[in-house]
């Protein structure tokens, strides 16, 4: 029976974003409200000898400046996860010393945006500059710049994970393969700038409007690093306009707006400018993998050793945690006794890269997955069927050390081979045209256990009506994931699911909650709402058993209707639990606290591409994508994030990189003109197919996460299909048209 | 501050404005209509797309004086009466047009202005049509199918 859930239902999120009316931080305005900006470095390593922002005071208008001079010296995390192992502890709000090239120094607030920034060009900073590591080579040489008070550049240990014996492992094989893969900076370029606005009011209490994916983290940190409690810091996040992981982070904005609301005694709105979205946001980790495998004659892997080297960028923020992620990933996808893997994660002096859909397992599995297709053509199979061979399954080893739930990869790999006729027919297009197809695969986990233990919490209240609210810290960063957590309880309730609303968005009401990511909002959250649901299930079955005179094994509810089993006997949902003379209404209410390990979802991409040999253009032709998800639960969204998710991994491979100098540290592309990202032009045809083979028992009705898998496997997919259209092998993203005319012309 | 008088969304309004502003900034702060949204201020993404005297611009590239005497159509102005809506913004809550939604607004003026144009467009021609409007969430593919179907609608 599932009447809600695996039907897509009207999300109630949209209503409001398509006439306008959905408020999102930037579009709040206060009676009295300041502009803040942040004058920022225009170097990439140095000491700040001097700072003088008497001229900038002056100016009317201008409110309150603020430097590392005169904010509190508070080391705190830039991630503000609860205390997981891969954290560094490595940034101030404003410190004396700069570490890459647009770093804010100073915090202006004003009565107008202009006066902010005429304020910022006289503040006067004088630098001291220092030798600046730029590259991961550099950060790494012997001697080079310390970026931070520690003996390397290393922000954290490296991760070294083993199993079995590699040693052996090559010795048993028939082939190895040895390559080096780089992968390149993309941002998120999600479409709305970071915003926040903070207000305090007499008693002390800040209230912060703000765009973000960790509204109790923002809360946390806050009131850790300003000395607050957490009753005195309310966060407000309704709906925002998408993060893709990078909203995890603080960004020194929310301090300075914090400290420059308190001192001018006014709300304060500090907002991005999109160039600052790049320069002061969070990228995906630039990185190399060196990945070496062994293979028998009939495709079997022996070993598999890697070394994973993430580039942080300035500060630590996620960087420990996606090395740890994205290295542990290559325990698995493609079955392997012996592994020994080393991930490193580095400090340079470039922007910071941050938590961004895929965490890792991007870069990690773009290498493994090309090294497969290498394997099937040395060895003389066909990379599908390799793969299919060598997928994990039901009971194998995942990455986070527990057994494979299914045979979900076998399955997507399978299901995708019959909807192309594996292996489809070669056929070039006119002339300089060639065209080919690839595949790609990837698994990824929904939850971040083991790396941090989490907790899934909602309550769910039934009113006296028998209209239903789920109270969920969950965020909306427009996946549609509250419109699956009400699926759920309708479900689970047996109610309409027009009869639920979700309360979310507010710190001082809703359950605590770890954030939005990790692709475990649904998983986790849902399972959560879904536990708190089956307790007012109970309770609303008690009262009507009394008034219907029965024992309450003997009702079932469906469309909010509880019938009598077999019987034509029933009453409404609303009839049970509203007041009747003598008996009050029922107050029905649950909580739940869900704390899961992992499931993990996988997927296969079919792709083909079309490579124009004269001008070196890659056009992405069409995309099957394959996921295996456990439980859809609400088909569109799920597809929506499927597509999206392609369409950002299309502009990793072809065309996404934002490219620091490599001499001075400055940000070269740092805007939509120059940063290319798909466009609808660009778009292939998708066409998604969701498979729900493999449940997974810690999630609602079997769901498993769809967020952050997508972006996986389309990349390798394009670099394998570019291979098979014009035999050559690239080992790295974006792969451009100036590299495959070279290419062509070196290999020809 | 100079004055201007136009028309938003239907109502005639007089609005003191600086000389610099934006008529993105215009109708946000001083017309109160954040509907709008600010994706780049530099005409990169089309977030702030709005019809003026029926034609589509970024209204970041527009100065709010420029607007003085003309007609303009925001996103509040779509819905034909308070309790319906447009045929793009059904369209668009149906098929999954909107993730994040920041996008959304420009992305439906945009198809307002290229449904009125060309009420019947092929699948190509509205790819060409929202080229200009960045979406990051959706792949485009929802976006071109609720575009298709409004249009039907709307013939």
């Amino acid at each position: 029976m599932s009447d809600v859930v695996g039907t897509a239902v009207r999300r109630p999120d949209v209503p409001g974003k398509v006439t306008g009316s959905a408020r999102y931080a930037g579009d709040v305005n206060l009676p009295g409200m300041l502009h803040a900006k942040i004058k920022r470095s225009t170097v990439a390593h140095a000491h700040i000898r001097r700072i003088d922002f008497s001229r900038a005071l002056k100016l009317a208008g201008v409110k309150a400046v603020l430097t590392h001079q005169n904010v509190p010296r508070v080391l705190h995390y830039g991630s503000p996860h609860p205390r997981s192992a891969s954290l560094a502890c490595d940034q101030y709000i404003l410190d004396s010393k700069v570490r890459y090239w647009g770093e804010g120094v100073a915090a202006v607030a004003a009565t107008s945006e202009e006066i902010a920034e005429e304020a910022l060009e006289l503040i006067e900073v004088e630098y001291e500059e220092l030798p600046a590591a730029l590259t991961l080579e550099q950060a790494l040489a012997p001697g080079a710049p310390v970026i931070h008070q520690r003996k390397d550049n290393l922000v954290l240990d490296p991760v070294v994970v083993k199993r079995g014996d590699v040693a052996r492992g090559f010795a048993e094989a028939d082939v190895v393969i040895e390559g080096k893969y780089e992968m390149g900076r993309p941002t998120p370029a999600y479409m709305e700038p970071n915003v926040c606005m903070c207000q305090w009011d007499d008693e002390g209490k800040l209230t912060i409007w703000i765009s973000t994916q960790t509204p109790f983290m923002v809360r946390g940190i806050l009131a850790e690093v300003l000395g607050l409690p957490h009753s005195k810091v309310k966060v407000l996040v309704d709906h925002m306009g998408g993060g893709f992981g990078a909203k995890q982070d603080l960004f020194q904005t929310e301090f300075l707006c914090a400290l420059l609301a308190r001192e001018t005694r006014r709300p304060v709105r500090l907002e991005y400018t999109r160039k600052e979205t790049f320069l002061g946001g969070r990228s995906r980790h630039p990185a190399t993998v060196w990945l070496k495998q062994g293979f028998r004659k009939d495709g079997t892997i022996t070993a598999r050793q890697a070394l994973v080297t993430m580039n942080s960028g300035a500060y630590g923020s996620h960087g420990p945690g996606v090395t740890a992620v994205g290295t542990t990933a290559l325990t698995s996808l493609y079955r392997c006794e012996n592994v020994l893997l080393e991930g490193r994660c580095v400090y340079t002096n470039t922007p910071i890269a941050g938590a961004y859909r895929g965490y890792g397992v991007v870069q990690t599995y773009y290498a493994l997955d090309i090294q497969m297709d290498e394997a099937a053509h040395q060895l003389g199979m066909d990379p599908a069927a390799l793969k299919l061979k060598n997928a994990v399954r039901e009971g194998d080893l995942s990455p986070s050390g527990h057994p494979i739930v299914g045979h979900g990869l076998e399955d997507c790999i399978r299901r995708g081979m019959q909807e192309t006729h594996w292996p489809p027919p070669k056929a070039d297009g006119a002339g300089a045209l060639k065209r080919g197809w690839g595949t790609g695969c990837e698994m990824h986990g929904s939850s971040a256990y083991p790396g941090i233990k989490e907790q899934g919490n909602a309550s769910v209240r039934m009113n006296e009506d028998g209209t239903v609210q789920l109270f969920t810290g969950a965020t909306g960063l427009g996946t549609g994931a509250h419109t699956a957590l009400a699926q759920v309880v309708a479900e689970e309730l047996g109610v309409r699911f027009e009869d639920v609303s979700v309360v979310h968005g507010d710190t001082d009401v809703v359950p605590w909650d770890i954030g939005a990511f990790a692709s475990h909002t649904t998983y986790m959250g849902g399972r959560a709402a879904q536990m708190a649901a089956a307790e007012v299930r109970k309770q609303l079955l008690e009262r009507a058993a009394e008034a219907l005179e029965v024992g309450a094994a003997d009702l079932e509810i469906r469309q909010s209707v509880v019938s009598v089993k077999g019987s034509d006997r029933s009453i409404s949902v609303r009839e049970a639990v509203e007041p009747k003379k003598g008996l009050p209404s029922a107050q029905l209410i649950a909580s739940a606290s869900y704390s899961p390990t992992k499931s993990y979802s996988f997927a296969a991409h079919f792709v083909e591409v079309q490579v124009d040999t004269q001008t070196g253009q890659i056009d992405v032709l069409q995309v099957i994508p394959v996921h295996e998800l456990g439980k859809v639960i609400h088909p569109v969204a799920a597809a929506g994030q499927i597509e999206g998710g392609i369409q950002q991994g299309i502009g990793h491979t072809l065309t996404e990189d934002y490219v620091i100098d490599e001499k001075t540290g400055r940000s070269l592309n740092a805007g939509f003109v120059d940063y290319k990202m798909p466009l609808s032009l660009d778009m292939p045809p998708i066409r998604t197919i969701l498979l729900e083979t493999a449940p997974d028992p810690g999630g609602p009705f079997g769901a498993k996460g769809v967020g952050e898998d997508p972006i996986i496997a389309i990349g390798p997919a394009i670099a394998n299909a570019v291979y098979d259209a014009i035999g050559v092998r690239f080992r790295h993203y974006p792969i451009t048209p100036d590299q495959v005319v070279r290419a062509l012309r070196e290999n020809p | 501050m100079t004055t201007i008088a136009l028309t938003i969304n239907g109502e005639a309004r007089e609005l003191a404005v600086e000389p610099y502003r934006s008529l993105l900034d215009v109708l946000r702060n001083e017309a109160g209509l954040t509907g709008t949204k600010k994706g780049c201020d530099v005409g990169d993404c089309g977030a702030c797309t709005v019809l003026v005297d029926g034609k589509p611009v970024n209204s970041c590239l527009m100065l709010g004086v420029e607007a003085d005497g003309s007609e303009v159509l925001t996103i509040e102005g779509l819905q034909p009466a308070p309790n319906r809506l447009h045929p793009l913004q059904e369209a668009f809550i149906r098929l999954g047009g909107a993730q994040c939604g920041f996008c959304t607004p420009g992305m439906i003026m945009m198809a307002a202005a290229l449904l009125a144009e060309n009420p019947s467009p092929s699948e190509e021609e509205i790819r060409f049509g929202i080229a200009g409007n960045i979406c990051r969430c959706t792949g485009y593919t929802k976006i071109v199918e609720a575009i298709q179907a409004a249009g039907k609608e709307l013939a």
